[in-house]
């Protein structure tokens, strides 16, 4: 026979009369995250601009892909494929539901044929089944044998009530499934039921059974579902709203600070530079905090806290989480919780944004702490304060150097950029031009585009791009370093910028063009490419193979991935370390860290000892600060030189026209 | 009390020996203007003793116009006002008797810091001379300077060691670099603020010359020859040849 609707229940649809507080409890408790994090401010800059996919603020593919379908779970397949079977599996027993519910209210005929066995009966219990599996994974995994990931540096408690709760509404669902069959006859598709109606046998007692255990379960249903916004279960809704208004540019984006206000003596209110409390975030950040799973994937990539460094990313967000909570918005003893010295630990890889299954933006909250360190109390560790200065009055933070600007190009018949005349800036950059291991680099391209016949020039004077000062936390020098930059380059008359330094290229397409300065840029990786791929190089392929370290600013930041590779395959065979591509792993030079003295293990040794252990012929990067980083580290294990840029490799490998 | 700090702007003293080039028996105009090396710790050392005694702060130096711009870090840094006798002169004692000048101008002076020698001329001796011209009590390379009562209790730092002194009244201290003296980076409000804050231009008086006259400015040429030593065979063998030329090179 037919499912019937409440079937030896008596006023069962007082059911429907018991949601509506549930629902009142439910949005009061969405209303308590939304009053925490509108004390964020609005966005400084919002970014409303119209483009394919994007309704508002609203990033659709986002939502859809990371917010809903939560691809970036998978990344670790046991935990996907748990979480997977839980979240979907709740998802089609509130389907299920509802059409019950649509059944009784507007008679939809869900219980009739194919749709009754294939849906309501197998499907329903099937996902029955996915969810007690997938709470089963979770509480052996938090409670008998938790990653470090999830314990380190704290454990988010919370779970286990709710999740057990839910175990509870499973189970008894199931019950009453058993005892409707049990005295109703089998059900076709309802594998769970018929099996637990067989095991117990026709009794009358099913009927008091099933009447109890119906009204359990519904109860327990709805308490289950009042419950979320005040258990880490609320993350059901955060995580797809946070998704969908993360911005899907990969990295961090500083934004820009007006100092115009601090020209102005009458002006009452300076604004705060960077962030000192929970108040001086965005709204977009608090919301980041709030979301937080704790799940410690971010902590799991992190150069620093996986090589003995204070800093956790996971860390910082959960004190952010909890002062949130706890209310203290204005507390400013809140960058003294997290001490300067793991803040300035960041090496800015964004290993964590892209390990982050909420979408949590980590490095751009550490930034603003650092831009309050350095720009409001002045406090920086004592070599980046001497990089700064450096940059500042000199213009390139390489104090100390035994090199001066020329040094790099006395051999060699280096054109200068004529306007007019020179199509391509060639841009040196600062380690390039001061550190003698990376000068090789600069000598290399000019060879090279010097063999391609490319129009191109350098400039006579120089200064940096203010990259280490921004990456620093010192926003106000970047800003004055750029702005002489941009007026320069717009008296020469440049369009055209080749890079060879990510870092230089990451602030050329992302910063300036807000500051007015607008350029084609194009890393050297790239250009390389373009000159093979025109048939303008030629080179002789060895049998060698050649392991590629992805720079995090050419990489992460800007997806440039298969350029480089093609170029090195294009010289020899292509080997791949464990950790490539998006998951790759930081120098340690990012972040202002090239000027650090590290405490706990050397993140550069760490990165050269895997490249290493490629057994690749050559390592080639494309990037001189992970030369530079991966070089001093490479020491440790060996003393053949094995580092090399692509450029310095293109160079060796020129076939003779 | 009213603190006074010395700073002289000087050609960047980091350009490396290969790349440097003199005009007139002087760095090259092209290389970047900046403040002293010791010059910025003296500054870090009397911002320090500014904020624990909530004392004033006055930055004091000779040297051309165009390097009040530069000395505007020292003001942003945590200085009240600059005060600049405008002049060119190369001669200590000349500049020593501008400096009091401009130190006697100021009337209530309590003490004098200074970095322990300039980072263009090297020669550290401007303070002693300031010092003997304004009467005080001069103690060269301190490290570290505490009021103690209606004295001065300083840490002095020499190639042997340390020593602890007192000295009562006012004085002239020449301060060395330490790590506790670490210039600080202007916050982004003192450096707007810095822009606003008064500068006293003085004109330079007629002091005494001494009696020496520069003939000739030399910079050596940097060779250096690389020699290997064989690591293969025996380490200890090695590490002894390596002492005993280091020995006859007299470097250690």
């Amino acid at each position: 026979m037919g499912r019937i609707p409440y079937w030896n229940i008596n006023l069962g649809i007082l059911i429907d009369a018991f949601a509506v507080p549930m629902i009142v409890i439910f949005v009061y408790g969405m209303y308590g995250h939304w009053k925490r994090i509108r004390q964020g401010k609005v966005r400084i800059n919002p970014d409303l601009s119209k483009s394919a996919g994007k309704i508002g603020p609203v990033y659709i593919y986002a939502l859809l892909t990371k917010g809903i379908l939560g691809t970036r779970i998978y990344k670790k397949i046991y935990t996907g494929v748990a979480h997977g079977g839980l979240f979907w599996g709740m998802v089609i027993l509130l389907l299920g539901t509802i059409l019950v519910f649509l059944n009784v209210l507007f008679g939809l005929p869900v219980f009739r044929g194919g749709f009754n066995r294939w849906f309501m009966s197998f499907a329903l219990d099937l996902a029955g089944i996915a969810v007690i599996c997938g709470i089963l994974f979770f509480l052996f995994r938090r409670l008998v044998f938790p990653p470090e990931r999830l314990t380190e540096p704290k454990a988010r408690t919370g779970f286990s009530p709710i999740v057990l709760l839910l175990g509870v509404v499973i189970l008894t669902g199931f019950v009453v499934e058993g005892g409707r069959i049990a005295c109703n006859g089998i059900d076709n598709g309802s594998f769970i039921g018929n099996y637990l109606s067989m095991m117990f046998g026709k009794t009358d007692a099913w009927l008091t059974v099933h009447r109890y255990m119906w009204w359990i379960h519904g109860l327990l249903a709805l308490g289950f579902l009042a419950y979320i916004p005040y258990s880490p279960l609320v993350h059901l809704v955060l995580v797809p709203v946070n998704a969908a208004l993360a911005d899907p540019m990969p990295g961090t984006k500083m934004g820009l600070i007006d100092f115009s206000s601090f020209e102005d003596e009458e002006s009452e209110e300076m604004p705060v530079l960077g962030a000192a409390t929970l108040a001086d975030f965005s709204q977009k950040r608090l919301l980041d905090y709030s979301t937080c799973l704790w799940c410690g994937r971010c902590h799991e990539v992190c150069p620093a806290a996986q090589t003995g460094k204070p800093l956790s990313p996971k860390g910082v967000i959960i004190t952010l989480a909890e002062s949130l909570q706890d209310g203290h918005v204005e507390d400013d003893s809140l960058i003294d919780s997290l001490t300067s010295e793991a803040l300035f630990c960041c090496t800015t890889c964004a290993a964590c944004m892209e390990a982050c299954p909420a979408l949590i933006n980590q490095p751009k909250t550490i930034m603003k702490f650092r831009q309050n360190l350095v720009m409001e109390r002045s406090e920086i560790p004592e070599m980046m304060g001497k990089a700064n200065s450096s940059l500042e009055l000199r213009g390139h933070p390489f104090f100390g150097t035994g090199a001066g600007p020329r040094d790099w190009c006395k051999d060699l018949n280096v054109p200068v950029f004529e306007e007019g005349k020179t199509e391509y800036l060639l841009w040196i950059g600062c380690s390039v031009t001061y550190e003698e291991r990376a000068q090789q680099i600069a000598g290399s391209m000019v060879k090279i585009l010097s063999h391609a016949g490319t129009s191109f020039g350098i400039l006579e004077d120089f200064r940096c791009t203010g990259d280490p000062a921004k990456q620093m936390g010192n926003e106000f020098l970047f800003a004055e370093l750029a702005q002489q930059n941009i007026e320069d380059f717009s008296d020469m008359g440049i369009k055209k910028i080749i890079t060879m330094c990510p870092h230089c290229y990451n602030s050329f397409t992302r910063h300036y063009p807000k500051l007015g300065g607008n350029y084609q840029v194009i890393p050297h990786s790239l250009f390389l490419k373009s000159l093979l791929k025109a048939g303008r190089l030629r080179l002789n392929r060895e049998s060698k193979t050649i392991c590629y370290h992805d720079p995090c600013y050419l990489g992460r930041r800007n997806a440039i991935y298969d350029e480089p590779r093609d170029v090195v395959n294009s010289m020899g065979k292509l080997v791949e370390m464990a950790r490539n591509r998006n998951e790759s792993f930081c120098c340690g030079g990012g972040g202002g860290n090239y000027w650090a003295e590290e405490v706990g293990t050397r993140i550069n040794q760490v990165r050269a000892k895997e490249a290493l252990d490629t057994g690749a012929d050559f390592i080639a990067t494309s990037c001189p600060f992970c030369l530079l980083m991966l070089t001093d580290g490479a020491k440790k294990f060996t003393e053949d030189q094995k580092i090399f840029d692509i450029a310095e490799l293109v160079a060796l490998q020129l076939e003779e026209r | 009390m009213h603190i006074v700090v010395l700073a002289k702007v000087v050609p960047d003293y980091e350009v490396p020996a290969g790349d440097f080039e003199l005009t007139n028996s002087r760095a090259h105009a092209r290389y970047k203007r900046m403040m002293g090396l010791y010059d910025e710790n003296a500054i870090e050392s009397g911002v320090q003793l500014k904020e624990k005694y909530s004392s004033s702060l006055t930055i004091v130096s000779y040297g051309i116009k165009g390097d009040i711009q530069i000395l505007r870090k020292a003001v942003a840094m945590g200085g009240e006002k600059l005060s600049l006798v405008v002049g060119n002169s190369d001669d200590p004692h000349i500049i020593a008797a501008n400096l009091k000048m401009a130190i006697d101008k100021l009337e209530d002076v309590d003490l004098v810091l200074a970095g322990q020698q300039s980072a263009d001329m090297d020669r550290g001796i401007v303070h002693g001379m300031l010092a003997e011209m304004l009467g005080f009590t001069f103690i060269p390379q301190v490290a570290k300077i505490e009021q103690d009562g209606d004295q001065w209790k300083v840490i002095q730092n020499t190639e042997s060691g340390s020593s602890e002194l007192k000295c009562g009244g006012k004085a002239v201290l020449s301060i060395t670099s330490v790590p506790e003296n670490v210039p600080r980076i202007p916050v982004v409000r003192s450096i707007f603020a810095a822009k606003k804050k008064p500068v006293d231009t003085l004109s330079e008086i007629e002091g005494d010359a001494m009696l020496i006259d520069e003939v000739l400015v030399n910079i050596p040429k940097m060779e250096s020859v690389c020699e290997f030593l064989p690591a293969e065979d025996d380490m200890a063998e090695t590490a002894k040849i390596l002492l005993s030329k280091l020995r006859e090179e007299r470097l250690i």
